[in-house]
């Protein structure tokens, strides 16, 4: 660079510069302003929502704990969170059981191992509402395996689930897991694919059996796997609306209301907008207890990188 | 290896396998039942097993589901809600892939003083049950004047799908040693010239598992269309579950379950050709709902 | 005028602060070295240089500019990064190119540069390739090529070598030794090996904590270090320090080491203005290992001690023997034929013409 160039050449540079370091801040403030209204603001305004004395239309008052002691008094929400425990519960178990199980047996240098995969995992491709369609179909009971089984000689059979109001939530839990183990699965697979081979070398030569192994040193150190898909799958039951919405409706009744299809019919059906937005604070509630603890140490992995 | 250590072994291959046969019919059959049920007409659905084969197999269900099967009150089939998708998803990927893949790029190549907590509250985003935003939205949108239109649907997208893309672009770039970037700047190069020629010529992994993952989100979304699009303008999702749960007349379940794959059609071809950028997108982001 | 003038520069992240106060000068075709341990400030002081960091306050001037404000693109600078920092995506002519493109020079110009600079690297064969296909060693030329290429006014090096096997390592810095006498840049390097830092500098900056420790010709630094972290720092294996309690006898200033087999007077020559006040007192001595050596054949200031030799360790051209004075382990390096075994004694010269004297509270050099 020659040296000839004015003083004022030199401040254009510094503030070409000055430009630059804002840059990086310039790109980033329209996320920055959409998660400030659209995640945070919209947060709090729900919550003030459900503090309003809201029914068809949405009013800006103050009516203090009113829609929460509305909610707590509602069978039908009690209904939705007994539902959402059931349902919560089992999905979780049972996708974890298959999906460890499943891992493990793919583990064991199987043939056609990436067709098998493919086929356990495409259902996660598919919408809710597709796989409640279908299970909805597959559980019909006049037609569908209650018919199929029938067929087959056994002609008391009965397989009812679907409009049975103690049972309909278990239809869901079925359709739910057939959808979403095989993704636990393929956790759990990266999982044991990322074990130090040499930890099992040296416990075969220390003379311990296969079973053993995996029971002592294989799933041991596998927690922090259980530990994302638990806060997956938690995630997953406490947000389910389409599944719910296609295999049931939430029927029979409100039989299988799960808190997602409460706060929907509340608040987009039923005009109780203050009601529903309770609700929602309720299900953020639960959120915020499962992913806090999980954020935190995700943030701190990061840090340490 | 003796006799019996490798009879022991044969019958553990042979258990293996059986369970994991056992298993993918589990996971086959539906889409069997779903395909068969599709090509039969309806009184052999009512006569026939579940299970068989068609016996005249015949695409009348699939063209009625396309076509001119009733969503409520309009009998118009699936066909223009399909494209409602279709103009929904494509802006709503390319411009949610876009915006993240820039914060990505400054949250791990520029950062600045808070730019690491601004990272942390927008993972909050991909957490929260969208239920809470809903009520709130739902008056933005009125605000705005695209509610009830596949505009406002592509806008929320958009909004909440930029923590996903985001989180995507930042846990590839961070990859990036900063010292590339500083070298470019060394060089000569600007913010942009350096993502132009140097970063993005090094991102075509992340993009395509971005570019799947909210394919297949957006896709089958359900929640933000059922509440936020109205009458023609409706995605796919919300008008199979109009179709399948219109009450009026006989329940066709041959045409229910040819609407029902027509809506899985585009995110299973998707699976398909890209299983492998599927399965990291899954693992990768696998929190939402 | 100065190539590169740093001006009371500090630099913190958050509370800490990692740069207090540095000033360094130097002036057109010198070789700086800024060595340290890590965490010592070195390469962020380097990042400042560049302007890939702002420094919290102070001022850096290149020729008679003032940089600090400017971005890197207008410092007229070229770096070398200990991960070489090529660009993958492109070939090795296109990442020696990438800056003269930016820089709008004309296309013959970028040809005939990558041309002269390939020569000169000996990397004509490797430019169609990308980075992905080439060795470590080759990576490095190409890093040294894509600065050259820009023909800047001073070069900033960040480790360059530490990533490269022992051999290359040797090699390549001959290699650096000679390009730079050749082409007389300027040049500001750091790293944390000191056989780098004394082999390739013009002038070496030792840094601990934020502080230049010393700045001044590596023989300069080397035999009369400020104090006992740079004494330490520099040379391998390091200074031998050995407490002693100065005292005044008829042949003037010294010290006694007491060892397994006897009692070792040293005389203390230098400084005795300064150390006339320590008489009676505490003092850390230093010794360099090559100051000790196997007794006959050497004169003058060297005192012959008998040690009891509790260690030895076979280098090759010479031996390194530990023994005991003053209750601290001493190293010495002696000619391998004048070995003894292990629990034997040796006689061993101590060339007390380059010992330097610390005071053990403020660990500085007595002068």
């Amino acid at each position: 660079m020659p040296v000839s160039h004015s003083k004022t050449f030199f401040k254009d540079l510094a503030s070409a510069a000055a430009l630059e370091r804002l840059l990086p801040k310039l790109v980033m403030a329209p996320t920055f302003v959409v998660t400030l209204v659209f995640i945070y603001g919209f947060i709090f305004w729900n919550a003030w929502l459900s503090f309003s004395s809201s029914r068809m239309l949405p009013r800006m008052d103050w009516a203090g704990f009113t829609q929460y002691v509305r909610l707590f008094s509602n069978d039908r929400w009690w209904v939705a969170a007994e539902n959402l425990a059931i349902f919560g519960g089992l999905f979780i178990v049972l996708c974890m059981a298959i999906g460890l199980f499943l891992a493990i047996l793919l583990d064991q240098q199987v043939r056609l191992e990436g067709a098998i995969r493919t086929v356990y995992l495409y259902p996660m491709a598919l919408s809710f509402i597709v796989t409640g369609t279908a299970w909805k179909w597959l559980l019909n009971p006049g037609l569908g395996i209650e018919k199929l089984v029938r067929d087959l000689g056994f002609e008391n059979f009965t397989f009812d689930w679907l409009v049975d109001p103690e049972k309909a939530i278990y239809t869901v839990v079925i359709a739910g897991v057939w959808q979403s183990s095989g993704f636990v699965m393929a956790l759990f697979l990266a999982g044991l694919r990322g074990i130090d081979d040499t930890i099992i070398k040296a416990a075969q030569v220390d003379g311990a059996s296969l079973p053993s192994i995996y029971w002592r040193i294989v799933i041991p150190s596998l927690r922090p796997v259980f530990f994302s898909a638990l806060i997956i799958l938690s995630h997953i039951a406490i947000k389910s609306f389409d599944l719910v919405m296609a295999l049931t409706g939430g029927g029979p009744g409100y039989a299988s209301d799960v808190p997602a299809t409460f706060m929907y019919a509340f608040s987009f059906t039923r005009g109780q907008i203050g009601l529903g937005a309770a609700s929602a604070m309720m299900m953020l509630a639960a959120v915020v207890a499962i992913i806090v603890p999980f954020l935190y140490s995700e943030l701190r992995r990061g840090r340490n990188e | 290896m003796n006799k019996a250590v490798g009879r022991q072994h044969r019958a553990g291959r042979l258990f293996i396998y059986g369970c994991l046969l056992l298993v993918a019919v589990y996971y086959l059959v539906p889409l069997f039942v779903m395909i068969m049920t599709s090509l039969k007409p309806l009184d052999e659905i009512r006569t026939g097993s579940l299970l068989g084969l068609p016996l005249n197999p015949t695409l009348e269900a699939w063209r009625v589901a396309w076509g001119s099967a009733c969503t409520g009150v309009s009998c118009e089939g699936l066909k223009g809600y399909f494209w409602n998708s279709v103009f929904m998803v494509v802006p709503a990927v390319v411009i949610s892939t876009m915006i993240g893949a820039f914060n990505g790029y400054v949250l791990t190549q520029w950062r600045f003083r808070g730019s690491d907590v601004l990272f942390g509250a927008l993972l909050l985003g991909c957490f929260i049950p969208f239920q809470v935003v809903l009520l709130p939205m739902a008056r933005t949108l009125g605000f705005l004047g695209i509610s009830g239109s596949v505009a406002g649907l592509v806008f929320v997208h958009v909004i909440y799908g930029v923590a996903f893309t985001t989180l995507f672009f930042r846990n590839f770039y961070v990859n990036i040693p900063r010292e590339l970037t500083n070298a470019a700047r060394i060089d000569g190069a600007g913010f942009w010239l350096i993502f132009f020629r140097i970063v993005l010529p090094l991102s075509p992994p992340i993009i395509v598992v971005s570019v799947i993952w909210q394919f297949t989100q957006i896709w089958n979304d359900f929640l933000f269309g059922v509440v936020y699009s109205a009458g023609n303008q409706q995605p796919i999702t919300v008008a199979l579950n109009n179709l399948v749960n219109t009450s009026t007349g006989v329940k066709q379940y041959n045409v229910d379950m040819a609407a029902a794959i027509i809506a899985a059609l585009p995110t299973l071809v998707v699976y398909v050709v890209s299983g492998k950028y599927f399965v990291r997108g899954l693992t990768a982001g696998s929190v939402k709902g | 005028m100065h190539a590169l003038k740093i001006e009371n520069v500090y630099k913190s992240f958050g509370d800490t602060e990692v740069l207090k106060g540095i000033n360094v000068a130097i002036e057109p075709g010198q070789f700086l070295i800024l060595v340290g341990p890590s965490g010592c400030g070195k390469s962020t002081l380097l990042n400042i240089i560049a302007g890939l960091e702002a420094a919290t306050s102070g001022h850096i001037y290149i020729g008679e500019r003032e940089v600090t404000n400017l971005s890197p693109k207008d410092r007229d600078i070229a770096m070398v990064f200990q991960s070489y920092a090529l660009y993958p995506n492109m070939s090795v002519r296109k990442n020696i190119s990438f800056g003269l493109e930016i820089r709008k020079v004309p296309k013959a110009e970028q040809r005939e540069t990558v041309q002269r600079v390939a020569t000169m690297l000996q990397i004509e064969d490797l430019l169609d390739r990308k980075p992905s296909q080439l060795s470590g060693g080759q990576r490095q030329r190409v890093a040294m090529g894509r600065a050259l290429a820009r023909d800047p006014s001073i070069f900033l090096f960040d480790e360059p070598l530490s990533n490269l096997d022992a051999k290359l390592r040797v090699e390549m810095r001959a290699e650096m030794k000679e390009l730079h006498q050749r082409i007389q840049s300027t040049v500001v390097y750091v790293t944390h090996d000191q056989i780098e830092a004394m082999t390739l500098g013009d002038l070496i900056a030792v840094m601990k904590d934020g502080i230049i420790q010393q700045f001044g010709p590596p023989q300069v630094i080397y035999n009369a270090p400020k104090n006992m972290f740079v004494a330490g720092f520099l040379g391998s294996p390091s200074m031998n320090f050995i407490p002693a309690v100065v005292e005044q006898t008829e042949s003037g200033l010294g010290a006694f080491l007491e060892g397994g087999a006897g009692r070792i007077f040293i005389p203390l020559v230098h400084c005795t203005q300064a150390l006339k006040a320590w008489v009676g007192k505490a003092v850390v001595l230093g010794i360099r290992p090559e100051q000790i050596t196997h007794a006959p054949e050497h004169e003058g200031r060297i005192q012959i001690g008998v040690c009891r030799i509790n260690r030895v360790e076979l280098t090759g051209p010479d031996a390194l023997v530990t023994t005991c004075l003053n209750k601290t382990d001493v190293i010495a390096r002696v000619q391998p034929s004048s070995l003894c075994q292990v629990g034997e004694t040796m006689a061993l010269g101590f060339d007390t013409s380059m010992i330097v004297a610390f005071d053990p509270a403020t660990e500085e050099a007595i002068v």
